[in-house]
């Protein structure tokens, strides 16, 4: 079942939530809508579920090339899994999975034992079978949000819409129900979309990442490709840390602080002042300068416990840099606060600098 | 996946833990016994003085003069009056709470003063506010009288006082209530297709039955108990728009004191039913309050 939501407006007030924003989510996929608070993901998605009304002049929703814009939430038939779970607190377990089910109107409403068998398999498919009985607040916080799911799947949604899946877990349980969704994603395969501000949950999780500032799409795609190549100073900064440099492109080449760096996608420019970020496990460190031109700094802080150390620089320049490097070649260089350090840049990413004031 | 089961004793940290704010022994002690002296003088010594008189000349006399067609008019009356108003109270407070906690709308917080106009105007102002606007020389007075509807002086002049006076208790309960627990479990009942009365059915009405019945109680007894606007709307009309306070004013000037305390225990009956009832309604509320403060934290 696809999902498309086309020239999507919604103001509260004076506060423009979203701005002619588009979007499409191919049948099966999994897609995160990834941004800063109030960048207008969380009012997306509840305009795709139909709690909330888009402003006048929007364009259709559309769930498999039909048109949903004008049908109320309950007969949209998604899933929602709220922030906050929302299960209904005076209600077992079973009851608040079996929910969906026991509203429906007679004449649709499956019989006792079909809703029980169901709700069995539902809970068997979440791993909580064996809390069938509990009320919501004898559950720790990773099963309520398993209850939260099994209840938004009961009633065979169209669409999956999950607000923060998350975002209410401590960092262990997070990640590993994040693998586990996965692994339910997978089998069950049921259009999918997920509001998160946490880069790594989107690009861990997700098929296609939707990078949104604003009430504004900065940018779509695979989470490869919005990691490697921003199409934005936005996405670059938000995704992941950056190093920042003003610089000009001449030639060819950016030239920033003491370096130069090959940059044939801007070949055409002519001294234009541009914005140079380079990620912190994107410069190459040495101890010795080796020839070619490279980035002088005094290393002022060392962060070595973790998968990487990080250094914490001065370059010569004044700018105060991040650099990440494999701890093998950290114990190699043998670096110690003070010392000085030779960085040549593997990769740039140069955005034109805006003179919009 | 942790499965540890969220079930922490609520209370864990105990009051009397905190060495920063215990006072020494005796201003405890002194603090302690004046409050029981208080509540000793001004509560419980009349409450046992209106049983004793009640029971002063023998239980015999205690029934009969319960039994006497005055009594038992200004019971059936008051019964009468609280079962037409407790209902309608509860109806509007549970519409006017749903209104004030779930949607956003111009005039909220004027509706939440008005709401509260009942508690800070004396009820016998309130009772002559509507003499003089039902009133025969009231401001409607005339165009009712063209209907042939009287309100001043019947009962259903009562039960309008009454109404009036009675009706901030179940919104005033219910409205932190509502408001603390949000909309999102509607929704979510929304999104699984429920519709509108089931959703207030099944999933709002039970998260807030406990606290619908504590006001449905304050309500009643109050409903029961009100004198000062009843007793300006009434007229006084034997048998007929006299409710218990009033017969018990009533028995009281005709130096029947007997009578005027038989039915003044039936009154303070009720009102030590409310408060038991009040109290077990607390722990419930309390225990509620707590499962989902748990809920919300986690673990």
């Amino acid at each position: 079942m696809s999902i498309e939501a086309l020239n999507i407006s919604k103001s509260f007030g004076d506060f423009c939530a979203l701005d002619d924003v588009s979007l499409a989510v191919k049948s099966g996929e999994l897609v995160a809508l990834l941004g800063p608070s109030g960048s207008g993901k969380t009012t997306l998605l509840r305009i795709i579920a139909g709690l909330e009304q888009p402003d006048r002049g929007s364009g259709p929703i559309r769930f498999h090339e039909e048109d949903v814009a004008l049908r109320r939430v309950g007969d949209r038939e998604v899933g929602f899994v709220f922030q906050h779970y929302a299960l209904f607190r005076h209600m077992t377990v079973f009851e608040n999975v079996a929910f969906g089910l026991r509203v429906r109107p007679k004449n649709s409403r499956p019989s006792k034992a079909t809703i029980n068998h169901r709700v069995r398999q539902l809970l068997e498919l979440v791993q909580l079978d064996t809390m069938a009985t509990r009320y919501p607040h004898q559950l720790s916080g990773g099963q309520r949000q398993r209850v939260a799911l099994a209840r938004a799947l009961a009633i065979e949604p169209k669409v999956l819409l999950l607000d923060e899946p998350f975002g209410a877990l401590d960092a262990k349980v997070r990640q590993e129900l994040r693998r586990w969704l996965r692994r339910l994603h997978d089998e069950i395969h049921v259009t999918s979309v997920f509001v998160t501000h946490d880069q790594e949950e989107a690009l861990e999780l997700a098929d296609r990442v939707v990078v949104m500032n604003e009430g504004r799409i900065e940018q779509i795609g695979p989470p490869d490709e919005v990691f490697h190549n921003p199409k934005t100073e936005f996405v670059m900064n938000f995704l992941g840390q950056v190093n920042f440099f003003g610089g000009r492109v001449e030639g060819g080449k950016v030239h920033f602080s003491t370096v130069a760096y090959d940059v044939p996608a801007h070949a055409q420019m002519q001294d234009q002042p541009v914005k140079v970020f380079v990620r912190p496990h994107e410069f190459d460190v040495s101890t010795h300068a080796d020839g070619h031109a490279a980035l002088r700094a005094t290393v002022s802080r060392i962060h070595s416990a973790g998968p990487n150390a990080r250094l914490q620089l001065i370059a010569e320049s004044g700018e105060s840099l991040s650099v990440e490097l494999p701890q093998e070649r950290f114990r190699e260089l043998n670096i110690h606060p003070g010392g000085q350090v030779y960085l040549t840049p593997r990769d740039v990413k140069v955005f034109v600098a805006d003179y919009v004031i | 996946m942790s499965d540890a089961i969220a079930k922490k004793t609520p209370k864990a940290a105990s009051s009397h833990g905190n060495l920063a704010i215990a006072e020494s022994g005796w201003v405890r002690y002194l603090l302690i016994g004046t409050t029981l002296a208080f509540l000793a003088f001004f509560l419980l010594v009349p409450l046992a003085a209106v049983f004793a008189q009640a029971f002063d000349k023998g239980l015999g006399v205690y029934f009969s003069s319960i039994v006497e067609s005055n009594s038992l008019a200004a019971i059936r009356l008051t019964l009468f009056v609280a079962a037409i108003v407790v209902p309608l109270n509860t109806l509007f407070g549970v519409a006017a709470a749903w209104a004030i906690s779930k949607f956003e709308f111009w005039g909220k917080s004027l509706l939440i003063t008005l709401i509260d106009l009942p508690y800070s105007v004396s009820p016998v102002i309130s009772g002559l506010v509507f003499v003089m606007l039902f009133g025969r020389q009231g401001w409607l007075g005339p165009t009712l009288d063209e209907y042939d509807i009287r309100l001043i002086f019947t009962v259903s002049g009562v039960v309008l006082a009454t109404l009036f006076v009675t009706f901030p208790f179940v919104a005033r309960e219910l409205i932190p209530l509502m408001q603390s627990q949000g909309s999102e479990e509607e929704e979510a009942a929304r999104v699984l297709g429920a519709g509108g009365w089931k959703i207030f059915w099944r999933v709002t009405l039970p998260n807030i039955k406990w606290g619908l019945l504590y006001g449905v109680i304050l309500c009643n007894a109050r409903a029961m108990g009100e004198f000062g606007a009843v007793s300006v709307v009434s007229g006084h009309i034997r048998g007929q728009t006299i409710t218990m306070p009033l017969q018990v004013q009533i028995y009281y000037d005709e130096y029947n004191a007997t009578a005027a305390f038989a039915l003044a225990s039936l009154l303070a009956g009720l009102a030590i039913v409310t408060l038991i009832l009040k109290t077990l309604l607390e722990w419930k509320v309390a225990d509620h309050k707590t499962a989902e403060a748990q809920a919300y934290i986690g673990d």
